[in-house]
């Protein structure tokens, strides 16, 4: 076991490869949390059963195909693509369905009492924003979500969508920058 | 919020407004996988490795002859020499077997490579 963990991935693919399980599973160990952060970061607060649907289906993708990975890039971007894929696919399929429940309620909200108006005000404001989110381009929204909700940062975002640092600080400034643009149409302020 | 995704120093001024909108509507609990799932992910791997596997080959391999046999009778029914069926049937017995693995790594899923 100790072997296993000192290993690099390139190590255990290879093994993998031959057939050996301990070795899939140290891989699995290893990259599981990450695929669902991403997975999460696709699909959103609604879809959090899903992502762990897509996590599953990602390794056993990659347990059915290892064979045949000829290890030109490294193993983590191969399996962060797959899920990617993986995640947006379902995601497009998901939306001809019902959600599971929006990321905001205004139904919450007491309709009377002091600072009522307020409150439902701030509320109105959250669903726009999350309106205005689902209209960017998945790349912005999972940034987005790694970054704000999931606590990544930058330099996590820019691994598990495989680009450099330097494009995940420009996705978020410009994601950024266009939410505030959308918002400010939608007649609510950043303040 | 740890203290790599604390507020961002870099920030340009007109972000900063949407910087907190988005810290404070998009805070929440972060989901985590639970603490079983590789065990459980592993045991799935276990189900559908063995019995397909042993049920793909059982098709194939019966495909196999049943192909092998058919091929030779027909030739035979054609009048043509045992060494002309075995010559034919070898040689493409051959040629899947050198095709094989350079198909596989074509149809593998290595987009990401």
């Amino acid at each position: 076991m100790a072997l296993v963990l000192s290993e690099s991935d390139a190590q255990l693919v290879t093994r993998a490869q031959s057939g050996d399980e301990q070795a899939f599973a140290e891989l699995v160990r290893r990259h599981s949390a990450l695929v669902f952060r991403l997975a999460v970061s696709i699909l959103g607060r609604e879809y959090i059963p899903e992502a762990e649907d897509v996590t599953q289906e990602v390794f056993l993708k990659v347990h059915h195909a290892i064979e045949s990975f000829r290890g030109e890039a490294e193993f983590r971007s191969w399996i962060y693509r797959i899920t990617f894929n993986q995640a947006v696919n379902l995601k497009a399929r998901a939306r001809f369905r019902s959600p599971h429940g929006d990321e905001t309620s205004l139904h919450d909200i007491p309709s009377a009492g002091p600072g009522a108006e307020r409150q439902l005000e701030l509320a109105q404001r959250d669903q726009a924003l999350a309106e205005c989110i689902r209209t960017l381009p998945e790349v912005y929204q999972s940034a987005l979500h790694l970054y704000y909700w999931l606590d990544a940062g930058v330099d996590e975002v820019a691994e598990l969508l495989d680009i450099p640092p330097n494009t995940a600080k420009s996705y978020l400034h410009r994601a950024r920058q266009l939410l505030r643009g959308m918002l400010r149409e939608k007649g609510h302020s950043c303040e | 919020m740890n203290e790599t995704n604390g507020p961002d120093r870099d920030l340009p001024q007109m972000e900063e407004g949407i910087d907190r909108l988005l810290r404070r509507s998009m805070a929440a609990p972060v989901p985590a996988l639970p603490t079983d799932f590789d065990r459980r992910l592993m045991q799935e791997v276990r189900l559908r490795k063995q019995p397909l596997d042993r049920y793909r080959r059982m098709l194939l391999g019966g495909y196999g002859v049943v192909s092998v046999v058919v091929s030779a009778i027909l030739m035979r029914s054609e009048r043509l020499d045992w060494g002309v069926v075995f010559g034919t049937l070898l040689a493409t017995i051959a040629l899947i077997a050198i095709t094989r693995p350079a198909w596989r790594a074509r149809h593998a899923i290595n987009k990401g490579q």
